[in-house]
């Protein structure tokens, strides 16, 4: 293969891989707000990553269910820090959990957090980023 | 030589000089010059902005719903579209490619906090999400360009009426959307001009009063206003918000290297859950 038909190849296997992906600052109606489900099981994996945090949570919803993998997505890390005094090391892989979340309408394994709490330890964290909306709130912080 | 070739040889001395003096003065580069001490202690004299401003989005969400743009007709029949797949939990993905929110987007729905620079002639406004996140509103007494590269957040000069920076932007892309949330908003189409007052509203609320003339898909001036507060606690200072990063997770290579690995994500922005 020539050199010039290797760049063209990989350029075209990039154009496809970013063709099918799409991220950033999106509205959060795919997910059901009248709906709030519980997960109760462990952390697999944290993604603090901008625009959106997502953490893996390994568990079941209702007692019996087959243990499934469920993605929880929430606003930006300077969000979170901000409207619910997380940081990056909150939640672990490993940490036992129970997950309060607003379900993706699609029935897909997804859902928005809207409250997480460590089963060790009984600290949450919640992620309403409209929970920031007062000057310094680290006054608030230190109540 | 009479007076006939004396005409002559002036005209001709007028109309071979002239271009060249003339044309030497045009390309005479515009220096910026080197601020004086003067100049850094006058910015003393500004109001603080200092700090973290955060964004009130339930305002955000207020103001969508009870101060609608004065859309065009196609426009309104757009953004009605939008509403109703938002509505129906099919929000429209106007920002998922991950451009800049752009001008007047940023300052309309932002979700994400700010910090504000003054330094000698300019005024620096940077996001904390979008790794391009920032403006540049010159405040040294120049002109807009005449005709200025459209950008995503335009060509911006201010000037202070007091404690109340005025900024004018033009030279925004046709592209950047007049958004009233995340998924309903309008291309501007061209010929958009922003005119902003931002002010202090007692100690601690930053208020940035916009006026958007899009002459393409509005049929008047539209007026609205965005409230920020400022934080001062260290843990809150501005992070680091690189928009891309959420089409990677990091992951090793072949060799155990660090890597970013690409992952999916849905029509909707959303990572495509486990299956």
């Amino acid at each position: 293969m020539k050199f010039k038909n290797l760049i063209c190849l990989v350029l075209s296997v990039f154009t496809f891989i970013f063709s099918m992906q799409a991220s950033a600052h999106h509205s959060t109606t795919m997910f059901d707000r009248e709906k709030v489900l519980t997960i109760s099981g462990a952390v697999k994996e944290v993604q603090w990553t901008n625009p959106h945090v997502a953490i893996f949570v390994f568990g079941t919803i209702n007692d019996g269910d087959t243990p499934a993998l469920w993605l929880m997505e929430m606003t930006s890390p300077g969000n979170l820090v901000r409207a619910g005094g997380w940081s990056r090391n909150a939640v672990k892989a490993g940490d036992k959990v129970v997950v309060d979340f607003s379900p993706l309408r699609n029935g897909a394994k997804g859902g928005a957090l809207k409250k997480i709490t460590l089963v060790d330890t009984g600290k949450f964290y919640t992620a309403d980023i409209r929970a920031q909306e007062s000057a310094n709130l680290e006054e608030r912080d230190q109540k | 030589m009479n007076s006939k070739h004396l005409f002559f040889m002036l005209a001709l001395m007028v109309g071979v000089v002239t271009p060249s003096f003339c044309g030497a003065q045009s390309t005479k580069p515009i220096i910026n010059p080197p601020p004086t001490a003067k100049d850094w202690a006058n910015l003393a004299k500004l109001p603080d902005w200092s700090g973290v401003w955060n964004p009130k989005i339930s305002d955000q969400d207020n103001q969508a719903k009870t101060n609608m743009p004065p859309w065009v007709p196609a426009a309104n029949e757009l953004i009605q579209f939008q509403l109703a797949e938002e509505k129906a939990g099919r929000p429209p993905p106007l920002f998922v490619n991950c451009l800049p929110e752009a001008m007047p987007s940023w300052m309309l729905i932002t979700h994400n906090a700010m910090e504000v620079l003054f330094t000698p002639g300019r005024v620096t406004m940077l996001g904390e999400s979008d790794g391009n996140r920032l403006r540049r509103i010159y405040t040294d007494g120049r002109s807009h360009p005449e005709d200025p590269d459209p950008t995503f957040h335009g060509h911006s000069i201010g000037k202070w009426e007091g404690d109340t920076l005025v900024v004018d932007t033009v030279g925004i892309l046709p592209q950047s959307l007049i958004a009233i949330s995340e998924a309903a908003g309008v291309p501007n189409n061209g010929d958009m001009r922003v005119i902003e007052r931002i002010h202090l509203v007692g100690k601690d609320e930053l208020h940035d009063e916009i006026e958007v003339i899009a002459p393409h898909v509005l049929t008047k001036p539209w007026k609205t206003t965005r409230i920020f507060f400022r934080q001062r606690a260290r843990k809150f200072d501005i992070v680091e918000g690189v928009c891309l990063e959420g089409y990677f997770a990091p992951g090793k290579d072949k060799q155990g290297n660090d890597v970013f690995l690409p992952i999916q994500h849905d029509v909707g922005g959303n990572r495509i859950p486990p299956q």
